[in-house]
């Protein structure tokens, strides 16, 4: 048994040893990095001046502003929808299931540059489909990419067309999951089907949404393609700039290791904080 | 409480037909059981009556009433699932009050039909539990409560004991038929197991391919099946089938010879039509319808392969010398220690080619 193990252990060697280096050794790297000031040649350790800093920088409080507002709007947005997305998807009368799967998943398979520029030309102030529609209806065209709400509501925009159809098919599964005798049993017993969803379906769909919403508060805690792209690198003047961008910012242009490491363990440390909050709101009752 | 009527009830599904003209007259507090081999369509008309499954042709009455065209939620019925059906997320006491609270009935009502339910079915300290701290049986008694707090006038059963082990199924056969006499409720009761059939049935409905085969009370079944299928269907161990011939009539019997068996000559007497000289038959024996040497119309030498002992009854699983196999009852005190056996057929049914009863 001992020997199998060993065997086994040297398959799995030339995995961990580059899991190691690339993986774990930068997490710890970048841990040690967040306590150097790495403006100076060479680094020196002062375990204050990145974190000290990171309590007094607006530009950080901006980008955790930004972040958080994106996550509390967002999400809850992004995951309602989701689930209406999914209960259409499992309705019986829907005709061609595979078609609108396939379509609500595909923004997930586009590539991030591309669908980037779609979006800025569809929101594009002038020519972009949006603001004719706008136009279109007697409402006034919006500059969305001058103004920081407009802004923000088109990265939210964006966000939550890229990812609802993904949580969309993980929420099919688990609305597949459901037996459907429950549901006879409460069409027996006289429920309606608007109630059978609230008391029923939502339950039971529990433990996934909250699956979803962590998968999706982690993404969103990252969020860096859609400011960079499509709002051009957090604009208007910082307005939709995130932690993400922030970290970007601070660790490839202006090549501060240190600080960009510290705001890296600061998203990490809030994705996970507000992450067991979430579950532990949601535990099932004993 | 109410009596349920089918008349040439037709089920299709597309182009499939699975249900072809049932007839079934069930009479109000009746304990019906529909039994028949998987695919029979035994739980589509179970459904049917419900109303979770359309009606393609013909017409349901519960109550006097044609409920054809009725919601599930307003026949009159409460049904007990396979699965159980019960609300994962829900108490034992949320789950047999949800339907009345959902419907806005009196609290004061809830709190006294989900007392009574739960009193009857012995459930009561189980009431914070929820579903997955429950055993089987215990699940099964919650799904019941279920439908016992609708009050309905007919409960309908899918399977209830079919994921249970034996010895619990026993327990709950026993409980649902208190459950009967204590609340005098018509039940319709859907199970491929007819020893569940037999002791539980008022009437036993036997179906096969969509058909009704045959209606009685499950003595009435055992002792004078229609059919070989029925025959054949009720009665465990089943009735054992011998090909027989034809080799002598008169106008009120005919004289079969059993196949490979030239000496074994069974005289039947039939009031309805003989068979011709020469017509092949099968001819039915059940295992307890064996005797010694003898005894009966015909005698069977017969090597035996295996005996099953189950303490005061044995079985005795044989082959003719046709290679026919056989299952023979006996006293277990009169199992022999041969490996061959001379038999006796006491009582034999006769049937056609195609499996009709001749009598």
């Amino acid at each position: 048994m001992r020997y199998q193990n060993a065997t086994a252990y040297r398959f799995l060697t030339p995995y961990l040893l580059i899991f190691a280096i690339f993986w774990v050794w930068p997490i710890i790297s970048s841990f040690m990095i967040s306590f150097q000031a790495t403006r100076t040649v060479p680094w020196r350790f002062a375990p204050t001046f990145n974190w000290g800093r990171l309590i007094g920088d607006p530009a950080f409080f901006n980008a955790l502003k930004n972040t958080l507002l994106i996550l509390v709007i967002q999400v809850p947005v992004m995951i309602s929808l989701a689930i209406v997305m999914a209960v259409l998807l499992n309705s019986p009368l829907l005709k061609a299931r595979a078609l609108y799967r396939f379509a609500f998943f595909a923004p997930v398979v586009v590539g991030e540059v591309a669908y980037s520029a779609v979006f800025r030309l569809m929101f594009n102030l002038d020519f972009g489909i949006i603001n004719k529609l706008l136009a279109g209806v007697g409402l006034v065209k919006i500059d969305w990419f001058s103004n920081v709400t407009p802004a923000m509501a088109l990265i939210m925009i964006a966000v939550t067309w890229r990812w609802a159809g993904y949580n969309a098919i993980i929420l099919l599964a688990g609305l597949q999951s459901i037996p459907e005798d429950v549901y006879e049993a409460a069409t027996l017993d006289r429920v309606s089907k608007v109630k059978q969803f609230f008391y029923i379906t939502l339950p039971l769909l529990k433990p996934v949404i909250v699956f979803c919403a962590v998968l999706s508060i982690i993404g969103t805690m990252q969020l860096f393609t859609e400011p960079f792209l499509i709002t051009e690198r957090g604009g208007p003047g910082g307005g939709t700039e995130t932690l993400g961008l922030l970290l970007y910012r601070q660790g490839f242009r202006s090549l501060n290791f240190g600080y960009a490491s510290a705001v890296a363990y600061t998203m990490a440390g809030l994705a996970i904080t507000i992450t067991l909050v979430q579950l532990w709101l949601t535990r099932e009752p004993k | 409480m109410a009596a349920v009527t089918l008349t040439n009830v037709i089920k299709r599904f597309g182009v499939y037909e699975i249900i072809h003209g049932a007839n079934i007259d069930i009479a109000d507090g009746e304990f019906v059981v529909f039994v028949g081999p998987s695919g029979c369509g035994k739980s589509t008309l179970l459904r049917m009556i419900a109303g979770l499954e359309d009606i393609s042709g013909g017409e349901i009455a519960i109550g006097g009433k044609v409920m054809n065209d009725v919601e599930p939620a307003d026949r009159g019925i409460a049904m007990v699932f396979q699965s159980y059906a019960l609300y994962p997320h829900m108490t034992v006491g949320q789950n047999l009050s949800f339907g009345l609270r959902m419907t806005g009935n009196p609290k004061e009502d809830t709190d006294r039909r989900v007392k009574r339910a739960s009193e009857i079915l012995r459930i009561s300290e189980l009431m914070a539990r929820r579903p997955k701290q429950l055993s089987g049986g215990q699940r099964q008694r919650v799904a019941i409560g279920r439908a016992i707090v609708r009050e309905p006038q007919v409960f309908l059963f899918d399977e209830p004991l079919s994921n249970l082990d034996a010895e619990l199924r026993v327990q709950m056969r026993v409980e649902i038929s208190r459950l009967h006499k204590e609340l005098g409720t018509t039940m319709i009761y859907v199970t491929h197991d007819q020893t569940e059939a037999m002791t539980l049935a008022d009437r036993i409905v036997v179906l096969r391919g969509g058909h009704v085969e045959q209606i009685g009370r499950p003595l009435d079944l055992y002792d004078n099946p229609d059919n070989q299928f029925v025959a054949g269907f009720v009665g465990s161990p089943k009735m054992n089938f011998i090909k027989g011939r034809v080799v002598g009539r008169n106008t009120r019997s005919v004289t079969v010879e059993l196949v490979g068996e030239e000496k074994a000559r069974i005289i039947q007497p039939l009031a309805g039509a003989v068979p011709e000289t020469g017509a092949k038959v099968i001819v039915g024996v059940r295992p307890e319808h064996f005797g010694n040497a003898g005894e009966g119309d015909a005698d069977l030498t017969v090597g035996i392969d295996v005996v099953e002992h189950l303490g005061g009854t044995s079985f005795i699983y044989a082959r003719t010398a046709h290679g026919e196999d056989l299952v023979i009852q006996r006293d277990a005190a009169k199992v022999p220690e041969t490996s061959e056996i001379t038999v006796s057929i006491r009582k034999s049914y006769l049937f056609d080619e195609n499996g009709q009863r001749l009598r």
